[in-house]
């Protein structure tokens, strides 16, 4: 196999592969960092330049702009409090403060260095043990994504702020939008026009939520808060700070290769639960949300630790996990190549050049991170009341152009005020993300194995693997209420 | 090479001037109302790129997915008639109205411009499965009705269709005789069955070939009209029998709004006959797994039999009121 990797090395390394990759890369994480434009639509519109190139050089193209897309989501939840994408809303929380105390650059390149190692993880799990990775996940039916489910929700404990209550209520309050429109069954709810049939898209409920309130308050509350310009100043990163944070790395990207593998999860949960874990488990749980390293590294690690394990169902099975892959599912068809079982023995050289290219996508990330942040970084010093007309042109505009609909931005507006409201009441928003991103597959996962069971619930605890998610979300419940006893004592 | 794509658009244009103002003077936009990545997006930009060089001008293809397809369908018959905005229909533009009642686009209100394929749909089951046969299977469904489960899109999608007629083929409840498991998309419905999560499914072809050249994936009978090139010993419906399901088949073609005008109709004419013999159109369908159906009927009377057929079923399974 190494000598094979070698060979494969060799035909890899053209100046011309790596100017596209890191093309891709590049705009990437600036796509991602623009609120509204997520990677989906990168790499969709990326494909049809990919019908002139060679087959390994388009999906790396596209490889490489999914990379930096959730690289760049960290960005703008960094330094404006809206997470480019989805699976960055967890880095949003501990992110934006540390901007505010004026330490955007360090927020920055923890997000950097974390999504690099992420990323690097979860290419080796790729190359080394995408069989059994695979294998595992096509154990993973109904009852276990049901249960796997349950246990990524019990993230909302951590993340509701002040007030557990507050937190549910706004996780239920995500649920029940997550039931709009469509069912799996073919019947409509809450169809109050035509155009809700379809639900609401994740991108203009995530932006909606996170950005226009920001944009609300400045003008509500004359931007009363005294606002000095941020000082990037302190920028670096201390190898003490990078040893604390060390663990949540490491376990955020295994998180990340876990769930980034079984097909239908995501960076999202992936990157919630791994927060989620490391709040639970760190010594500084108390400043979590107000500006803490580890949360960063914890969600940015999983988060890019799905993009290569992502691939592992594709390339294994032949199966796309999410829309991104189902685009490269799509590549690699139009030239000539059919990822599954058979791709390894039809074009094992391919692939190998495949493995490699990502791994040198891996260093390309960190480079087109660190030279990109110098730029964005400026960003936080320019004054809200100046800001919050580009962002709210950005956005309305990013999420009208993602399906050249109206609609969409109708969405993104109403739920801009409802998140507003939300934030007159105390209401965590984090919460409600999460609910609303997990909601359908808790649903629908549910039905199915209800379906299956034909009505018998004793199948959501039928096998070693929900056992397994059920004692954990257990596990996570009965911490939680021994916290909060604990801190109502005191 | 797009140098040479551009210049070739420039020349024809220099040249369609002659004609002021002809169709088309600018691009074309093709909604595919499916997401990216799937057969049906495939299709689109395979025409998309076929297309292009017949007619001078380049087409776009927009994904705009929803309500089963419905919503991207619905945008286009709303969009002006001028021919700068067409769709990607699937047998769901036929299908949708023929099931549901509040369907928001009916079956004929289109401008229908060309067929384009014809995707023949697979009965599989897992390589571990006991069943050898559409028999054996059917023969299992029989022994304990509701026990077995199969993966599809929606009990009124066209892959809950093939199950449900050679279902009632056999006179056995199409509804309740194997249970209905509903994922969305073909590689969660093809995971699925790889998983052991369901017994059996009939779903696109496109989706299931790679697992049946593998051997985790044993075929049993397919929907089309003959044998596939592919799988030369797999039997189809029509061969066994099956009445109804032998006319079930999965297909795309190219719709517009109402009344497009005549010279957009006759530019199009033109435009398929050539894409009906182009090489990389001919190649990318053999890669799909499809059959290209330009040109073979009159997309019109089709789409009609279909809503027809598809009606009389939705009507004898009881979905329809």
């Amino acid at each position: 196999m190494l000598n094979d990797l070698l060979v494969a090395f060799q035909a890899v390394a053209t100046l011309e592969n790596f100017l596209i990759m890191a093309a891709g890369i590049w705009g990437g994480v600036i796509i991602g960092a623009i609120p509204g434009m997520t990677g989906t639509m990168a790499v969709t519109l990326a494909l049809p330049f990919t019908f002139y190139m060679q087959p390994i050089p388009s999906i790396l193209l596209l490889v490489a702009l999914y990379k930096g897309s959730t690289y760049g989501g960290s960005v703008s939840a960094i330094l404006i409090k809206t997470p480019g994408t989805a699976s960055a809303a967890c880095t949003t929380l501990d992110g934006y403060p540390l901007a505010q105390q004026g330490k955007a650059g360090k927020a920055l390149n923890m997000a950097l260095y974390s999504s690099c190692t992420g990323d690097f993880i979860s290419n080796l799990s790729l190359i080394f043990i995408a069989a059994p990775l695979a294998l595992l996940a096509l154990r993973i039916g109904p009852p276990e994504y049901f249960m796997l489910m349950i246990f990524a929700l019990t993230t909302v404990a951590g993340v509701s702020g002040r007030s557990l209550l507050l937190g549910l209520v706004s996780a239920c309050l995500g649920l029940l939008l997550a039931t709009v429109g469509e069912d799996m069954y073919g019947s409509f709810r809450f169809d109050l026009t035509m155009d809700m049939q379809s639900g609401l898209a994740v991108a203009p409920v995530l932006i909606g939520l996170f950005a226009i309130p920001e944009l609300l308050k400045i003008i509500v509350f004359r931007n009363n808060q005294s606002h000095k310009p941020m000082q990037l100043g302190d920028n670096h990163v201390t190898r003490d700070e990078l040893r604390r944070s060390l663990k949540a790395m490491l376990k955020g990207s295994m998180i990340g290769v876990v769930m980034g593998a079984i097909p239908g999860i995501g960076p999202s949960a992936a990157a919630f639960s791994s927060y989620g874990e490391a709040q639970r488990s760190s010594k500084n749980r108390e400043n979590f949300g107000k500006g803490e390293l580890e949360g960063i590294a914890a969600s940015e690690s999983a988060n890019n630790g799905c993009c290569g394990s992502t691939m592992i169902p594709l390339l294994a099975l032949g199966v796309p996990g999410d829309v991104i892959t189902g685009v490269m599912l799509g590549a690699f068809m139009i030239h000539g190549m059919t990822p599954g079982p058979m791709l390894f023995e039809n074009n094992l050289n391919e692939v190998y050049m495949l493995f490699i290219g990502m791994l040198f996508s891996s260093v390309l990330l960190f480079g087109a991170g660190k030279a990109t942040m110098r730029f964005f970084s400026h960003i936080s010093r320019i004054p809200p009341g100046l800001m919050a007309p580009i962002v709210l042109a950005l956005c309305v505009f990013g999420i009208f152009s993602i399906s050249n609909s109206m609609y969409d931005v109708i969405v993104l507006l109403a739920m801009g005020i409802f998140g507003f409201f939300m934030f007159l009441f105390a209401i965590p928003a984090a919460p409600f993300l999460i609910a609303f991103i997990l909601g359908p597959m808790l649903e629908e996962n549910l039905r199915r194995a209800l379906a299956l069971s034909r009505g018998d619930p004793s199948i959501l605890v039928s096998s070693p693997i929900t056992w397994l998610f059920a004692s954990l979300a257990i596990f996570v419940v009965v911490v939680t209420i021994r916290q909060q006893l604990k801190k109502a004592k005191a | 090479m797009k140098l040479t794509f551009s210049l070739a658009a420039a020349t024809l244009l220099a040249a369609s001037t002659a004609y002021a103002q002809s169709y088309p003077s600018e691009p074309v936009t093709l909604v595919v109302p499916y997401g990216p990545g799937g057969a049906s997006d495939l299709a689109g930009r395979a025409l998309a790129e076929s297309a292009r060089e017949y007619l001078g001008q380049p087409v776009t293809v927009v994904n705009q997915a929803g309500a089963g397809g419905m919503t991207g369908a619905r945008d286009v018959t709303q969009a002006d008639p001028d021919g700068y905005t067409l769709l990607l229909a699937r047998v769901g533009m036929a299908l949708s109205p023929a099931v549901n009642e509040n369907s928001s686009v009916d079956w004929d209100e289109y401008t229908f411009i060309s067929p384009l394929e014809a995707t023949p749909m697979i009965l599989a089951v897992a390589d571990d499965s006991p069943y050898e046969s559409v028999e054996d299977l059917l023969e299992g469904i029989k022994n304990d009705p509701g026990a077995m489960s199969y993966a599809a899109s929606g009990a009124t999608a066209i892959d809950g269709f093939t199950v449900q007629s050679l279902l009632a083929d056999v006179e056995m409840d199409p509804l309740t005789a194997a249970t209905l498991i509903p994922y969305r998309g073909g590689g969660e419905l093809a995971t699925a069955l790889l998983g052991g999560h369901v017994d059996f499914l009939a779903i696109a072809a496109a989706s299931l070939m790679p697992h049946i050249e593998s051997g985790d994936m044993r075929p049993l009978m397919v929907f089309s009209p003959e044998r596939m090139e592919t799988l030369p010993e797999v039997p189809t419906a029509e061969e066994l029998g099956y009445e109804l399901a032998g006319q079930v088949i999965g297909w795309s073609a190219l719709y517009g709004p109402p009344d497009l005008p005549e010279d957009v109709m006759n530019t199009w004419a033109e435009v398929m006959e050539q894409v009906a013999e182009d090489e990389m159109w001919l190649s990318r369908a053999d890669d799909r797994g499809s059959i290209s159906t330009i040109g073979s009927v009159d997309m019109e009377t089709y789409a009609q039999e279909q809503y027809e057929f598809y009606r009389a079923l939705a009507e004898q399974f009881g979905y329809l009121e």
